[in-house]
């Protein structure tokens, strides 16, 4: 029974330690990236492009275990099935009494789906994932017309792709206080039923988009920041509007901290409005998110940031209490920083892929489970998509997002899970 | 495709109404599909259980309202009551813990025997729990794991720890052989003598993986 020989185990990273204890079916810290072929998805192809992918993703391997004092991942040889799509988008990944890879990949009709848990990797881990199996699955599906295509571009090593770099750039004489912020606007309604969340997204032009951007002198995350803001704003009543509407901004630290890190390395920062405050003019609130972005957006800040949190993990009596204490106080502490928040806003980005594969290819989407209402949003060449989840039956901030859209002249295209 | 002519957007599916305002869509061509059609399914499981939580109550209500009609026959009625709330109890860590048996029977030892030494402690202690309770359960919840274990071909890291904890468990009993509160020893005897060999087979066959476990289990 020699199994245990040569299986490695490996702490979770700072961001990542939130996770286990605050996900649930309601909420289950699953995101989706996909990538839209334009031909359908062949699943013995894609089993096989896979197992591909996965000899330079070890880490995409391991398994979620207990430990007296911390999570863990842990090495195992579970097989990674491929799957036609047979369960509602974002269902849950990590069960507790099973161990389970913690990731899945899925096709259905054009769309290449990769879920995972986000404990495992955040987005801009998980494209350099779906990039890989993207470009394995056209090679192998496509060898005659292909056999000329270049290596892909990210070719981290075996341990930088492991890295930790929250370790790694942690200063613990770098902190800031807690600040509390005051409690935000939540939205209230009805949810769906069985957990499901209702996905929407709208595929718009990236140009046009841009232009739009550009026309009120911001930037892209910028424009659609404050139109969500004034979305959200405007659908709600008159005796709700006293709290500001905020929206957290995961933020990619990888550009600010040189990381090749396929786990997770990103910050939050959020953008707010008060509305009963200040002028709900559309050109206003882009600047007061503008000038959000400029304070918050800087090495120092982020750095102060995460040295606050990293600080609480390498606190001497936090790494002694028993994971059940733990896992209690982290859901608490989750909760209450829960209230500071309406929605969140996560942009991925452009992804890029090798010139010869992009006539197969056309868009990449991505969204994440949630319980209040979040977008995610990234581009491939022309197509931005534009993704809404929330487990609320009511659709009317998406109709009063994607309406001003159009109203501003943007074409868009929607597509929608159905939920009987 | 379809056109929303309120929302002004093409809608790409099978759908018959506007994902935004639920209006109606001008007819076109049907576009791409994104997502499969998963019709909801409700839970099919729970009416088993809300009968048996049912037949629980009835079961309940009726002792304690006969033994208030006929008082001279003893408090039995509250035994039954209690007696339904221990079965609950491990009807309940069982089907938490379904998807992992020998956790499950861990837990399970763990339970029965603490409510074994519960019962026996209110109707007046007269030992059997430590006597016999304890010990066979032990004893018996180890040859049951080795047999999993091997028919599922389970490997050592899925299953050690659970060895081990019923492992030191089972010493336990040793605590009452010295302290001579048992009648019977013989149970107890064979149990801790069982689990001193299965722990002494583990370290010394399994000795460095035992400890990389458990270094694992135990970092800060």
């Amino acid at each position: 029974m020699g199994d245990y020989q040569g299986a490695w185990w490996n702490r979770l990273d700072n961001a990542a330690k939130i996770f286990p204890p605050t996900s649930s079916k309601r909420d289950t810290k699953v995101f989706r990236f996909a990538c839209e072929l334009n031909e359908l998805v062949d699943g013995d192809v894609l089993q096989k492009a896979l197992d591909k992918t996965l000899e330079a993703f070890p880490i995409y391997r391991s398994v979620l275990r207990h430990g007296l004092f911390w999570y863990y991942f842990e090495s195992s040889n579970l097989p990674a099935e491929v799957q036609q799509e047979w369960e509602p988008p974002c269902s849950s990944i990590y069960d507790s009494n099973r161990k389970s890879l913690l990731f899945k990949v899925t096709y259905f009709r054009c769309r290449i789906n990769l879920e995972i848990y986000h404990a495992l990797s955040d987005g801009t881990g998980a494209m350099q994932f779906l990039r890989l199996l993207v470009y394995h699955y056209l090679l192998f599906r496509h060898p005659e017309d292909l056999k000329n295509t270049p290596q892909m571009d990210y070719d981290a090593s075996f341990s930088q792709k492991m890295d930790d770099s929250f370790q790694k750039y942690y200063d613990k004489n770098g902190r800031k206080g807690n600040a509390r912020h005051p409690k935000a606007y939540r939205i209230k309604g009805q949810k769906l039923p069985e957990h499901r969340i209702r996905v929407i997204e709208g595929v718009v032009s990236v140009k046009q988009a841009l232009a739009k951007a550009h026309g009120y002198n911001a930037t892209l995350t910028g424009f659609l920041t404050a139109l969500l803001l004034c979305a959200i704003h405007e659908d709600r009543s008159l005796r709700d509007q006293q709290k500001p509407v905020v929206l957290e901004i995961p933020v990619n630290l990888r550009k600010y901290f040189p990381s090749e890190s396929a786990r997770n390395f990103f910050s939050v920062i959020s953008a707010g409005y008060d509305f009963s405050k200040k002028p709900p003019d559309f050109e206003q609130v882009i600047r007061a998110v503008d000038d959000c972005f400029q304070k918050e957006l800087t090495p120092e800040q982020l750095s102060l940031r995460m040295n606050t949190f990293a600080a609480i993990e390498h606190n001497p009596f936090a790494r002694v209490t028993p994971l059940i204490l733990k896992d209690v106080a982290l859901k608490i502490g989750y909760h209450a920083a829960a209230k500071e928040s309406t929605g969140a806003l996560s942009n991925i980005g452009k992804i890029s892929m090798p010139q010869e594969l992009i006539p197969y290819i056309r868009l990449f989407d991505v969204f994440v489970s949630t319980n209040k209402l979040q977008i995610c949003l990234c581009s491939f060449e022309d197509n931005l998509t534009l993704s809404f989840t929330s487990p609320f039956i009511s659709t009317d901030i998406q109709k009063r997002f994607f309406r001003s859209l159009t109203s501003m002249g943007l074409e868009v295209e929607i597509a929608s899970n159905l939920i009987h | 495709m379809k056109r929303c002519e309120k929302c002004k957007v093409t809608v790409a599916g099978p759908q018959e109404e506007c994902p935004l305002c639920q209006g109606p869509l001008l007819p076109g061509e049907p576009g791409r599909e994104v997502f499969p059609d998963i019709p909801t399914v409700y839970s099919q499981h729970s009416l088993f259980f809300k009968i048996l939580l049912f037949l629980s109550i009835v079961a309940g209500v009726v002792s304690l309202a006969v033994n208030w009609m006929i008082p001279q026959s003893g408090i039995w009625s509250l035994m039954v009551v209690a007696g339904i709330g221990c079965a609950w109890l491990t009807i309940i860590t069982a089907v938490f813990k379904r998807k992992n048996l020998l956790k499950n029977m861990t837990y399970q030892v763990v339970l029965i025997s603490l409510l074994a030494a519960g019962w026996d402690f209110l109707t007046g202690w007269r030992g059997w729990s430590i006597d016999y309770v304890i010990p066979i359960l032990c004893m018996s919840a180890m040859v049951a794991m080795s047999v999993i274990a091997k028919v599922n071909h389970l490997k050592l890291s899925e299953c050690a720890i659970y060895f081990v904890l019923d492992g030191v468990f089972g010493i336990v009993p040793l605590v009452f052989i010295l302290t001579k509160c048992l009648h019977v020893i013989y149970p107890s005897m064979i149990c801790v003598a069982g689990s001193v060999i299965s722990l002494a087979a583990l370290l010394v066959f399994e000795g460095k993986n035992m400890l990389n476990e458990m270094k694992k289990r135990l970092h800060v």
